[in-house]
């Protein structure tokens, strides 16, 4: 890093910074992409950014109070939904009844990646090159989502990458070992589609065929539901959706 | 002392600890409901990012670890990334700073001193000091206002290259201050 620290990049914009810049938030578009790629992908800079973000934290001290209305009641009610919907689900595992309510829901669980990729970096299973020729186009954004479990689990973070087609989960815990947790999309006609099996250990990689490609874009939900071993056995979620969230360009 | 109690209020809550989380929500919620409004820019909305961030703090209180990162720090930057997630799905940008939003100051009134504070605390204040003056409220703005770089060349009226390069070259100098 340090034979870096008077690097000028063309064009006189200054030193190279990014893990300052991403710590502080002012990155968008192409460039915030490629230095999030680059702390999935570079555990140095990773450190780097997790370091700025340490001491940009300082500037919390700064921030003025403001006396808050007091929502604890209403936090409150909602916690208690959040355990209530849960056993409603359990209880009726008619899952496309529940499909409508989930985009709502995962609008409204905004993506927390920034978050969750700086305060614990997490590793991610590698995919293998893809073999066939991809056609070289205009390069297309990946992709991120943090899926929120219904539970105090660690949300999970989902990294897609339109070039390859390629979709990768960290680690999940959904599933107990009897039953197998799937991904699915839900796309803008509402009906969702199985992306695959998650791993019961460790992190999941999963090619997606072209077909599948073409539901996968900025703002198509993702659910996690659990299911029988091996997966739904009539093409659509049969058991509770334990996790949700909405694709969105990095 | 007061850091204390937040942090074990922050890890009883970890374990589902009703009356240790509306412990931690009279400790924080100035503090979190400050940084939504700065950020949101209306109270409506402030208030309702306030409710999904304590929410979120109820699901992921569990994971907090108090070796890692101070638990105000914790909490605060769950706040900022909710306030920012809000602000950047609406579609009408605020091309302008909010009129009525409480000044930061440069020097604060340590609002909750006793709450943060290791020994490195006051250190990057004294470099953004070292600071052309440009620089340091660009920076300021980014962190507090929660802006990207497109936003703040817009606010200021000046081309995007220009803003990354006196942000760039700040936070250049700001990083020889810090590692000296």
């Amino acid at each position: 890093m340090t034979d870096s620290r008077h690097l000028e990049i063309p064009g006189d914009e200054g030193p190279d910074m990014t893990a300052a810049e991403l710590a502080l938030g002012v990155l968008d578009g192409d460039e915030r992409a490629h230095a999030m790629r680059r702390v999935l992908s570079e555990p140095g800079f990773a450190r780097a950014v997790e370091q700025w973000r340490g001491y940009l934290s300082q500037l919390f001290d700064l921030w003025p109070a403001l006396a808050a209305p007091d929502i604890f009641p209403r936090i409150e009610r909602s916690i208690d939904r959040l355990s209530g919907a849960t056993t409603v689900v359990h209880a009726q595992p008619r899952g496309s009844r529940l499909w409508p309510s989930l985009a709502a829901l995962s609008s409204i669980a905004a993506v927390g990646l920034l978050m969750i990729l700086l305060l614990r970096p997490i590793p991610l299973p590698t995919v293998p090159e893809p073999r066939q020729n991809v056609p070289v186009t205009a390069p297309q954004p990946t992709l991120v989502a943090s899926l929120e479990p219904d539970t105090k689990a660690l949300p999970m973070t989902v990294v897609y990458d339109q070039g390859s087609g390629t979709i990768r989960l960290t680690q999940s815990t959904l599933a107990r070992a009897d039953r197998s947790a799937q991904l699915w999309v839900i796309p803008a006609d509402g009906t969702p589609r199985s992306l695959g099996l998650l791993q019961d250990r460790g992190g999941t990689a999963l090619t997606l065929s072209p077909i599948l490609r073409r539901h996968l874009a900025a703002g198509a939900t993702l659910a996690v539901s659990i299911e029988p071993l091996g997966g739904s056995k009539t093409g659509l979620p049969t058991g509770p959706v334990v996790a949700t969230g909405a694709l969105a360009p990095v | 002392m007061a850091r204390a109690r937040l942090v074990e209020a922050l890890v009883r809550t970890g374990e589902e600890d009703r009356v240790a989380f509306r412990d931690l929500y009279s400790l924080t919620s100035a503090k979190l409901f400050g940084i939504c409004y700065r950020i949101c820019g209306e109270r409506q909305a402030a208030e309702d990012v306030l409710h999904d961030v304590y929410l979120t703090i109820w699901k992921r209180a569990g994971a907090y670890e108090p070796s890692r990162a101070s638990p105000i720090t914790w909490l605060a930057t769950i706040a900022r990334n909710r306030a920012i997630d809000w602000q950047r799905a609406q579609t009408v940008r605020r091309s302008t700073p909010i009129e009525d939003a409480p000044e930061i100051l440069d020097k604060a009134p340590l609002v909750s001193e006793t709450m943060l504070h290791d020994e490195q605390s006051h250190l990057l204040q004294e470099c953004l000091d070292l600071l052309e003056q440009r620089q340091r409220s660009a920076i300021h703005t980014a962190f507090f206002d929660g802006v990207t770089y497109a936003e703040l060349a817009e606010r200021q009226n000046i081309p995007l290259g220009t803003m990354k390069s006196w942000v760039r070259r700040g936070l250049a100098r700001l990083r020889e201050c810090l590692e000296r």
